[in-house]
């Protein structure tokens, strides 16, 4: 006869999500730092153990399970200004042995970044970020089937034919130590459900769910959503070129600010790559826009305590009402610019954790009633630049999009492009929804909570043929 | 080369137990797997950063890995762990194959197209190796780079120069009796260089990549490529005028054509797409398994993607399901004669796997990829191409690109571009840009030139992301009666 915690047991192997409370590397880790902290000026080793587990369903049938058993070693280091990482997956003595001799033999042979100014210095209090960790999570077991069931299900009572998508589960230790009183653990979880519904190859909805508890997590809704707009969109009409008001459904816009909060890193401010550059302190965008990186954000999906470099992770205003505020900083390119780290190493390349944008207190009924000549989207990709530096890029809608006109959704449409500029999307935001959503997906590599945003006057193109 | 240099800084490869991979299929058979197949990886390499003339910092990874894949009654599961021991490999197994039967009311019942099993051993030789190279070394050949820019006099807003080299070793087996090991090195080269005249920016990227030694690298000339890159930039924006509009005739150089054939011909090709198993990611195709032997083109188009073209970016001799590799007619004199297939989608759709199948990593499955593909050349110059048109533009290369998630609606925005007035490349232009639809695009292509060459790529697909080494490229070829529109200027 099996006890109870035996057959919890067996339903955890199945998905792998057991996560042991030490770290397997942890020794490894400690010797590393002894070995290295002799040798070099600023050490970082970041140690994960992640499972994951990923179903893919296709066409309404689950068509891959794939189990990941991770674990990974991140070594910084640094020598007179010499920086060197690596990321190391074998652990044997041997492994670990050669690995830190070429790490020196490495470190000798590259040239010094004089820019370099260090790293940051422990030790630090870390407080606990709530909604993070789901233990919970220890005994999903059968239920990531059970999940992609109901919401295969879901979607098709809702009128899709056909339903794809993936859901992931994840539990993550991760240890960071430094050569500077940094030693800290933290453990994970994280759900992320994503579902594309298709009546027909040219009318479909997609939709996600992201979210760090269990009780966060509601793929059903996720899944009739996605249908409910296939549905919508069904026998679309070609889009026409011209000057549109352009409603944003969450996911697409979040689309759009993943490369405002890219454009904050002060890495790509300095190499050319950002439309912030030289806008410090100036108006960039029109007075509703709020754009808010927060490393501490509950159940934010990149949520972490400490940053690349163990600092601990805060709340940084990029934007507030439409005024460029801040760049994202790690300790050296801080203290190149005389300020202070905002918590967002990369050690060479600051990045956002979770952004935000403003919620206002629109309805959708209310947001559409008020456009004239607009276009409703749903999702976008392949968002390409012509020029990081202005801004100028392109973008494409896919799945449902609708034309409005006078205040009503008129049909849907097909075959269009917004092409435009990143500062003036920022400029023409002109109303925003009250239901934000935090959007995390195939295209989107920073987490961002934004509600339905309305922008005036944005350029559409389209093919000639068409 | 300097004696310093001689020195290893890695192995080629490292040592790899391959009786991991035949512990894993043996495994998995005792446990109930009707199919078993294993990569075990070992990949080694280094990478360089130089931002604005600075070092940014040096990386070198080594990863091994074993990848494995099952089919239980027709159900698919797959274990990925770097974990390398019998114990951990033979936990995940059972996992996993309780992960196939656990999803059995609702799987998809998955079959392989039937295909003989190899015995093969092959590598890619090196005649300078990448290990032999230092640090030192690759890092003095971006500063080389930065100081070629700088000696152009060229103000530049910003310069990004990755350089970064490997070497993966894998070896593939599984329970129908394959055994292939494969050794490849890999070089890449990445730019973004940002250049300002007049108040106004141009921002250009572009890649290099082959399956060789440092021999590649050297005989590349990085830096006159970037010297020549900076100048035409900066021509452009001082003396380039606004583009023309409207319906034109147009010559797009090798770079537009690689990126062209790679958006509306690869991809649209990839049998996953067309069956919706890339829906929810990548996307799916405008094409239907019906439309082998449609005419998307006119009668002087083909494309092939080829794997086999020796140290090319995307070469391989047998894909990630140990499939022979071989050259795939896509379009034949305008019409489509063959899809990119793995070994589902070729059962799916009745017809043999055709070796698309690849891994960017052991920690991914397998799924529908190109490897070099390209429009065939004709036998006619560029200059012939050009001198057959009275009023049009050259377009050498681009900047903004994108296309639809079905492969139809594609854009490409021209950086160094010209007018062609009676068969002759006159002034720079600034920004033209193509916006067309593939069947209009390859349909209006009368001339083909034969100065073929193949760009280098990571192409994204697949959850999670894999990016692929992958050419694309062909000749110059000319478009009649194309609508132009602006880029942003």
């Amino acid at each position: 006869m099996k006890t109870q915690k035996q057959k919890a047991d067996e339903e955890t192997n199945v998905f792998g999500n057991a996560s042991k409370d030490e770290l397997p590397q942890k020794e490894i880790s400690e010797y590393i730092l002894k070995r290295l902290s002799k040798k070099a000026d600023d050490v970082v080793l970041t140690t994960v153990n992640a499972n994951k587990t990923q179903i893919k369903f296709v066409n309404n049938k689950i068509s891959n399970i794939t189990n990941w058993n991770a674990t990974s070693i991140d070594v910084f280091l640094s020598s007179k200004k010499r920086l060197v990482t690596t990321t190391m997956k074998a652990f044997t003595k041997e492994d670990v042995d050669k690995a830190i001799d070429t790490l020196m033999k490495f470190v000798k042979n590259t040239k010094p970044n004089k820019e370099y100014r260090g790293i940051a210095k422990g030790p630090f209090k870390y407080q606990e970020i709530e909604e993070t960790y789901d233990k919970g999570f220890l005994t999903i077991g059968e239920k990531g089937i059970d999940y992609v069931e109901a919401g295969i299900n879901e979607s098709l009572k809702h009128g899709a034919k056909r339903v794809s998508g993936v859901l992931e589960t994840t539990t993550s230790n991760v240890n960071l130590k430094t050569n500077y009183n940094i030693d800290v653990d933290e453990k994970g979880t994280s759900l992320y459900y994503s579902v594309r519904s298709l009546v027909d190859k040219y009318a479909s909805g997609h939709q996600t769910a992201c979210a760090r508890m269990l009780k966060n997590f509601s793929p059903e809704n996720a899944a009739s959503e996605s249908a409910e707009i296939a549905k919508m969109s069904q026998n679309p009409e070609q889009g026409k070129l011209g000057k549109f008001d352009i409603l944003f459904a969450p996911m697409p816009f979040s689309n759009i600010l993943d490369h405002v909060g890219q454009a904050a890193s002060i890495f790509n401010v300095e190499s050319g790559l950002s439309c912030l550059g030289g806008k410090m302190n100036k108006k960039i965008g029109s007075e509703k826009v709020t754009l808010i990186d927060d490393g501490r954000l509950k159940n934010g999906f990149h949520s972490s305590m400490f940053d690349a470099e163990g600092m601990p992770t805060q709340r940084t205003t990029i934007i507030e009402n439409g005024k460029l505020k801040s760049y994202l900083h790690n300790t050296t390119t801080a203290k190149k610019y005389k300020t202070k780290s905002t918590g967002n190493a990369g050690i060479i390349t600051p990045s956002p954790n979770n952004l935000i944008f403003s919620t206002g207190n629109q309805s959708d009924e209310e947001m559409i009633s008020g456009i004239k000549k607009g276009i409703y989207v749903t999702n976008v990709w392949y968002t390409r630049f012509q020029n990081y530096s202005t801004g100028d890029f392109s973008t494409i809608p896919r799945d449902g999009c609708f034309y409005i006109e006078n205040g009503k959704i008129k049909n849907p449409i097909k075959g269009i492009r917004i092409s435009d500029n990143l500062l003036n999307v920022m400029k023409m935001v002109d109303s925003l929804g009250k239901t934000p959503q935090q959007v995390y997906c195939w295209e989107i590599d920073t987490p961002v909570t934004t509600p339905k945003v309305l922008v005036k006057g944005l350029n559409i193109t389209k093919p000639n043929t068409a | 080369m300097k004696k310093k240099n001689i020195e290893k800084y890695r192995k080629d490869v490292v040592d790899m137990d391959y009786d991991l991979a035949d512990f894993a299929i043996e495994t998995a058979q005792k446990h109930g797997a009707d199919y078993a197949e294993a990569r075990l990886e070992s990949t080694e390499g280094d990478g360089f950063l130089l931002k604005n003339g600075i070092p940014q910092v040096s990386g070198f990874d080594l990863i091994k890995g074993i990848g494995m894949r099952f089919l239980v009654k027709n159900a698919m599961s797959s274990f990925c762990t770097n974990v390398l021991d019998k114990k951990s490999i033979e936990e995940g197994i059972i996992k996993a194959i309780k992960s196939a039967n656990a999803s059995k009311r609702i799987n998809e019942k998955i079959e392989f197209a039937k295909e003989p099993s190899y015995k093969a051993n092959y590598q890619v030789k090196e005649k300078i190796k990448l290990a032999d190279i230092g640090p030192d070394e690759k890092i003095s050949l971006l500063y080389e780079i930065q100081k070629k820019i700088a000696q152009t006099k060229v103000r530049t807003m910003g310069t990004y120069l990755s350089l970064s080299t490997y070497g993966t070793e894998r070896y593939f087996t599984n329970n129908e009796g394959s055994r292939i090991i494969s050794k490849i090195p890999r070089t890449n080269f990445f730019y973004y260089v940002t250049v300002e005249e007049k108040g106004q920016s141009a921002q250009r990227f572009w890649q290099y990549g082959s399956a060789t030694g440092w021999e590649y690298v050297k005989e590349m000339n990085y830096p006159e490529i970037l010297k020549t890159d900076v100048l035409a930039l900066s021509s452009t924006l001082k003396n380039g005028k606004r583009a023309p509009t409207g319906n034109l005739d147009v010559v797009c150089g090798p770079q537009v054509v690689g990126i062209m054939v790679h958006e509306s011909v690869g991809h649209p090709y990839e049998a996953d797409r067309i069956l919706g198993r890339e829906a929810a990611q990548a996307g799916e195709s405008f094409l239907s398994p019906d439309k082998i032997g449609y005419k998307i083109g006119s009668d002087v188009v083909n494309v092939v993607d080829d794997p086999t073209i020796e140290n090319s970016y995307g070469y391989y001799l047998y894909d990630d399901e140990g499939v022979k590799a071989r050259p795939k007619n896509l379009i034949k004199n305008g019409v489509i004669t063959e899809f990119l297939h793995n070994r589902s989608t070729a059962a799916e759709l009745g017809v043999k796997s055709n070796a698309a199948a690849r891994v960017t990593h052991y920690d991914r499955e397998p799924i529908v990829r190109m490897s070099n593909t390209m429009v065939v050349p004709g036998d006619q110059t560029e200059e012939e191409l050009i001198s057959g048109i009275k009023n049009g533009i050259y377009m050498k290369n681009f900047m903004e690109w994108n296309i639809d998630d079905k492969r139809l609606n594609q854009k490409y925005v021209g950086s160094e571009s010209y007018l062609i007035k009676n068969g002759q490349i006159t002034d720079p232009i600034k920004w033209p840009a193509i916006e067309i639809e593939t069947p209009q695009l390859w349909s209006s292509v009368d001339g083909v030139a034969k100065n073929t060459e193949l760009h280098a790529g990571s192409c994204g697909k697949g959850e999670p992301m894999q990016a692929i080494p992958v050419l694309f490229g062909g000749p110059s070829i000319r478009l009649r009666n194309i609508r132009l529109s602006l880029g942003n200027i």
